[in-house]
């Protein structure tokens, strides 16, 4: 008889996973190249509800909430004018690596680290790994569309642009960096169709407005649910009185 | 007289039930393209009672009530605009076909994504079926929304997880619109209103109990009792 309690509180715990996600979009409303979290619900297993009613009346369990993926839509391009700025264009990754692993990003806020290696903002070096010669200054590096990486005119190195069946089904996320899994798929080259550009940045995608619509909803949505948690328990305090 | 405590504790426990139910629709106020339940309830037999002095008839008594009916309500409702490629919903009527480990189900919650082949499937990484009853193929993140299967789907029963079961009966007119999601069929307010009114009902039968319970006391400490 406890279970109307069991199920809104399903519910509440399916709005707070959603509250969680929107926050965190949220934090992330102007991080470079960042996507915004994709979630899912779904209503629970179905019971016959014997008591109080006869095999016709099926009581459902509550919600549930799962992550599926990211919203893989481009932001928007921001003009930087730093030549040590890309944005990729069209679908795929940069390929780095850091601490052995490699990892996938789109975060192109590159920069010159203190061995004159190309690499991310947070030390990623980009792979296969492109050196600088002593002496270069920022305004001598010329990203190309195909990832040539050319100083003073002289050929320096690619970065390499690779993609993934599945972009949703790739791991990590923190620090703009992720991994391939057995659900996005193994890493390939890139479309011939991405191309870098120099001197910009990818906005995050998130929609602001968009983000404050869901949280709206979410926190009425838990309201609502906890207010039949609120009526199970008068409920069972009604049942209660009936011994005096 | 103690059979009005049984009638009494039967509708109680009815109230329950609804209350149960109830709380499952607000649990998925936003859960997309799911279908709001209407419950009714239905009376025992009714039992006639007649005079044991003279035979007259007395009339019917009623003996309760359960909730014997539950419908859900698969009225088409407001599609909401998300932008996203991978968000199917169907304009009209009809059904997503999903290749389940227990066989084909049915959902019009079209929350979808791409699996390792970049086929579509659900937020439980089951494959929706196309028109041919074949995979969909997800391209460059989306798909081609008229290739995506929408079929016809007798006596729906929830089975869960977004899904029903049911007489599949082939193709449905329905339209397949990328980027929106079919709302929650959940009224809240109405939901709301239900569970309140449901709460009275369980009280007033609740002091149904209670006075037919200081009836029988008085009938078993002072009837029979000598003064003084």
């Amino acid at each position: 008889m406890l279970e109307g309690m069991y199920t809104a509180a399903a519910g509440m715990a399916a709005q707070q996973s959603r509250l969680d996600a929107v926050a965190n979009d949220l934090a992330n409303a102007s991080t470079t190249g960042y996507k915004r979290v994709r979630m899912a619900y779904r209503d629970l297993a179905y019971t016959a509800g014997t008591i109080g009613g006869t095999n016709a009346l099926r009581l459902g369990a509550g919600a549930a909430a799962s992550m599926i993926g990211r919203d893989d839509r481009e932001g928007s391009a921001q003009e930087t004018g730093d030549p040590l700025d890309v944005l990729i264009e069209g679908r795929g990754f940069m390929q780095v690596k850091l601490d052995g692993k490699t990892w996938l990003t789109r975060d192109g806020h590159l920069q010159v680290d203190a061995q004159g290696r190309l690499a991310t903002g947070d030390g990623a070096l980009v792979d296969p790994p492109i050196s600088f010669p002593k002496g270069t200054t920022p305004d001598q590096i010329a990203i190309g569309a195909d990832g040539t990486v050319t100083a003073a005119g002289k050929k320096l190195g690619q970065i390499r642009l690779v993609n993934v069946a599945n972009p949703a089904g790739l791991d990590g996320g923190a620090d703009n960096r992720f991994q391939a899994t057995s659900v996005s798929g193994a890493v390939s080259a890139a479309p011939r169709t991405t191309v870098l550009r120099q001197g910009m940045l990818e906005s995050s995608n998130v929609d602001v407005g968009d983000a404050m619509a869901d949280m709206i909803d979410a926190q009425r949505s838990f309201e609502l649910a906890s207010k039949a948690i609120q009526v199970s328990d008068q409920a069972m305090e009604i049942a209660n009185g009936v011994k005096r | 007289m103690e059979r009005g405590l049984y009638i009494a504790a039967s509708g109680m426990l009815a109230e329950m039930a609804r209350q149960d139910q109830l709380a499952n629709d607000l649990a998925n106020a936003s859960t997309p393209g799911y279908k709001a339940d209407r419950v009714a309830q239905r009376a025992f037999g009714d039992l006639l009672l007649s005079d044991s002095a003279d035979g007259t008839t007395v009339g019917p008594l009623g003996s309760g009530a359960a909730i014997d009916k539950q419908e859900t309500d698969l009225r088409q409702q407001a599609m909401r605009d998300t932008g996203q490629p991978l968000d199917l919903a169907i304009q009209g009527d009809g059904y997503f076909a999903i290749r389940t480990a227990g066989g084909v189900r049915y959902t019009r919650n079209g929350a979808f994504t791409a699996d390792a082949k970049g086929t579509l499937v659900d937020q439980l990484g089951n494959q929706v079926l196309g028109k041919n009853n074949q995979p969909v193929k997800v391209t460059d993140g989306a798909v081609d929304a008229t290739q995506v299967g929408v079929f016809k789907l007798a006596n729906p029963v929830k089975q869960g997880d977004s899904y029903f079961t049911g007489t599949a009966g082939g193709q449905d007119s329905g339209e397949v619109r990328s980027g929106n999601l079919e709302g929650s069929g959940v009224d809240p307010a109405r939901a709301m209103v239900d569970l309140m009114a449901s709460m009275r009902a369980m009280e007033a039968t609740q002091k149904a109990i209670t006075t037919i319970d200081s009836t029988l006391q008085l009938t078993a400490s002072q009837v029979g009792g000598l003064p003084g």
